[in-house]
């Protein structure tokens, strides 16, 4: 029951609480995303509800897949992934370093997701103003990682 | 479309904080309609011509709707009493409008009719003794033949105690899940379980 926090009553929409005479207590709905993703643990085991999360949600990841780091958790349930990349100068032969923010929502099968761990985000339908991205692969950051720029 | 209520992104900022400059005027296909803000009432119902020459039911007023009762499989159409919870806007509460998501009060007959007639017991726990009419009413539901009766005794007639207590009172708690000012209609379902349990705190929680 805790997480029900919001005033209006959380579930899944896929799933039928109240059937009579069934005994199985946790019924939960929970998806394979595809391209080889695999669904973490969390997804299918836990109790949270999240209407946007790829894996218990009602989203389906599809176009463009792309990875990043994260540059900030503060928001709730969505992140902010930084990507870098190299842009190159013709007349001075030369390259630039640029980079582009992409907000992406987090689901909460995602647990202990840091700043400067390196994420998977793959597109998705408008969930909000800027987020058209949904988070489907977590790697933590190496322990020896340095701070220089990082390009995969 | 006089209001001139328009859903396009063009007047708000972008993802860096840049404000944007208008630079065309709004259009019609990105038009906004006033809100439906369906009251309880006599049936009043506008018909809206829409994009593709389609057509949208915007229920100004009504006062019934079609409730199913997830887990016996049935839905009736009965009659709406009142809304109780509203998860966005305790004004909608106060002012009784039917929207989305609305916690109501539903007419129960329809549904206690329907339990008589397949498992021929009644509904709604009474401590005291009953009465002579309710002893009455209990035989009439009894009234068949004996084959009938045993295909009725074979059915599994528990019902959730939350739920019986409700059929006392003649009301029972239900959650509207159509959208009355696009389809015209108040359909949704009656609430069992966890969801019940939940409402029913929150109503409480605010008396």
């Amino acid at each position: 029951m805790s997480e029900q926090t919001e005033r209006s009553f959380q579930k899944q929409e896929a799933v039928f609480l109240n059937a009579k005479g069934v005994s199985k207590k946790s019924t939960r709905w929970h998806k394979d995303i595809g391209l080889g993703y695999k669904t973490p643990a969390e997804a299918i085991s836990g109790t949270y509800i999240d209407k946007k999360c790829p894996f218990t949600g009602n989203v389906s990841i599809r176009g463009r897949i792309l990875t990043g780091t994260v540059a900030s958790t503060k928001m709730k349930r969505t992140i902010i992934v930084r990507r870098e990349y190299l842009h190159y100068i013709t007349k001075y032969q030369r390259y630039e370093k640029r980079h582009k923010n992409i907000a992406a929502h987090l689901s909460p099968a995602f647990i202990g997701v840091e700043v400067g761990d390196i994420v998977t985000v793959g597109q998705c339908r408008p969930l909000s103003k800027t987020i058209r991205f949904n988070v489907i692969k977590h790697q933590k950051k190496h322990a020896k990682g340095s701070k220089k720029f990082q390009k995969f | 479309m006089e209001l001139r209520i328009s859903r396009d992104s063009r007047h708000k900022r972008s993802h860096t904080g840049a404000k944007r400059a208008q630079y065309r005027k709004k259009r019609k296909f990105e038009l906004g309609r006033q809100a439906a803000g369906t009251k309880l009432g006599p049936k009043r119902i506008h018909e809206v011509r829409v994009r593709g020459g389609n057509k949208k039911f915007r229920a100004m007023r009504l006062d019934t709707g079609t409730y199913s009762w997830g887990s016996e499989s049935i839905s009736r159409s009965t009659r709406i009493v009142a809304v109780l919870y509203n998860a966005s806007n305790n004004e909608l509460v106060r002012t009784n409008t039917l929207v989305k998501g609305a916690i109501v009060q539903i007419d129960a007959t329809p549904f206690r009719q329907w339990y008589e007639n397949r498992y021929a017991q009644t509904l709604g726990k009474k401590k005291r003794q009953p009465t002579e009419a309710e002893a009455k009413a209990a035989e009439a539901v009894k009234l068949r033949s004996k084959r009938a009766l045993a295909k009725c005794a074979a059915r599994n007639s528990t019902v959730d105690p939350a739920i019986d207590e409700q059929f006392t009172t003649g009301c029972l708690y239900a959650i509207i899940t159509s959208r009355p000012g696009q389809s015209g209609r108040c359909d949704g379902y009656v609430l069992e379980g966890k969801e019940l349990d939940f409402y029913l705190r929150k109503i409480r929680s605010k008396k």
